[in-house]
């Protein structure tokens, strides 16, 4: 069975700084990454570099995909000026047969019509969030996904993430906070 | 298709980015001809190049932000990762802008023509010119603009500003033609020449920029 995402020896610097060297991993089909480190240990520009947005100084990387790769960063890729209802159709996930039940368990099914830029931070990650959860890819990467998310959706997204492993999706995801999600372990703090 | 409905979806919400330009070129139009002595019996003769000119500068405003949303929002990474090949994407977003933009534009630029000149036929023959023209200024300003996404919109236009003089030249040739009833077409082909190579090269061009901005 051939990894979805294969990194061998990969290795970042900017300038002289060198953020992490000679990394390697095998992220299977079913199976989820933890990507761990101190602040500007390199997680976010590891995470780009397996989309294929950063390139790597050394070591290569393969990827077995069929689908697109599911990604949410640091930014949410959302239009401030329009509305949440307009925001989900720019996602091309307003006719999405999930929909309705991912905005009542984040309580924003009577929020369709209000501009994005008067929800708060936590609401707009949701919003952003929702992209994830009505995916169509075989691997999920997310940086730092339950920022300014309480207690309640950080539940509901590490259930929904358990969900995805037993569809065989892969998950490859940075965060500080501890989630429940059967994943292994990846710190990027020792690995200079 | 998506794409196409993404911006004008994004467009339309955020008038501001289209109907401004259009005023602003309105505007200096109406302008025009409060600066010159009213009894002036060759207004026709300098319409023109106030006319070249203000398109020039409507569309380097139009195109100011044209990439700085999505990339200060996120939206271009999740183009550059996407399956849809991201010169095809800049395409598109140039053609939306144009047809939002370039378009309305051309119509009222030949409006004013008839307004100016009194003829006909110069309104008539000038509208092809125009609309081509409106697309390879926003073409050569979008990447100008994709140049110095992260270092403010100004700087890339002007670096890419000399790039549209021999442009300039070519227009006042075809003026000078329709109005000795010359055979202009020939530089109506020369125009749709240049609009076709750039239509596919600035697209490529960009996306190799905007690739290295999102690094």
């Amino acid at each position: 069975m051939h990894p979805k995402v294969k990194a061998t020896n990969l290795s970042y610097k900017i300038n002289e700084k060198k953020l992490f060297q000679n990394i390697s991993f095998e992220l299977m089909a079913g199976k989820a990454i933890h990507i761990q480190g101190d602040n500007g240990s390199g997680k976010t520009t590891l995470l780009k570099i397996i989309c294929g947005l950063t390139n790597q100084v050394k070591g290569e990387i393969e990827k077995k995909l069929d689908k697109q790769i599911c990604f949410l960063g640091h930014k949410n890729a959302l239009k401030q000026y329009l509305t949440v209802e307009e925001n989900l159709s720019l996602l091309n996930i307003i006719n999405h047969p999930d929909l309705k039940q991912h905005l009542i368990e984040f309580k924003l099914d009577k929020s369709l019509d209000i501009n994005l830029s008067s929800l708060s931070f936590g609401q707009q990650k949701k919003i952003a969030l929702l992209r994830v959860f009505l995916n169509n890819s075989d691997l999920i990467i997310l940086d730092e996904p339950c920022v300014g998310l309480d207690n309640q959706s950080q539940n509901y997204l590490c259930r929904f993430l358990n969900k995805e492993l037993k569809l065989e999706k892969s998950i490859l995801f940075s965060s500080h906070i501890s989630l429940d999600i059967n994943s292994e372990k990846l710190n990027l703090s020792n690995q200079v | 298709m998506n794409i196409i409905k993404f911006e004008l979806l994004k467009l339309r919400s955020k008038s501001r980015g289209w109907l401004g330009p259009i005023l602003v070129f309105i505007l200096i139009m109406v302008a025009f001809p409060l600066t010159v002595e009213i009894s002036n019996k060759d207004l026709g003769n300098s319409f023109f190049a106030v006319l070249w000119i203000a398109i020039l500068l409507v569309m380097m405003l139009a195109t100011e932000d044209i990439f700085l949303e999505d990339f200060n929002d996120g939206s271009l990474e999740q183009f550059a990762i996407s399956n849809i090949s991201l010169p095809y994407i800049i395409a598109v977003k140039i053609f939306i802008y144009w047809l939002l933009i370039g378009v309305p534009i051309s119509i009222i630029g030949s409006l004013f023509c008839l307004g100016f000149t009194n003829s006909s036929n110069l309104a008539i023959n000038i509208f092809p010119i125009l609309l081509i023209t409106s697309y390879i200024f926003i073409n050569v300003f979008s990447f100008g603009n994709a140049l110095s996404l992260t270092k403010g919109s100004v700087l890339g236009t002007l670096v890419t500003l000399p790039l549209l003089l021999p442009l300039l030249i070519v227009l006042g040739k075809a003026v000078i033609s329709i109005n000795l009833n010359l055979n202009y077409l020939g530089f109506v082909a020369l125009l749709l020449g240049v609009l076709s190579i750039i239509i596919f090269l600035i697209p490529l061009i960009i996306s190799y920029i905007i690739r290295a901005h999102l690094e």
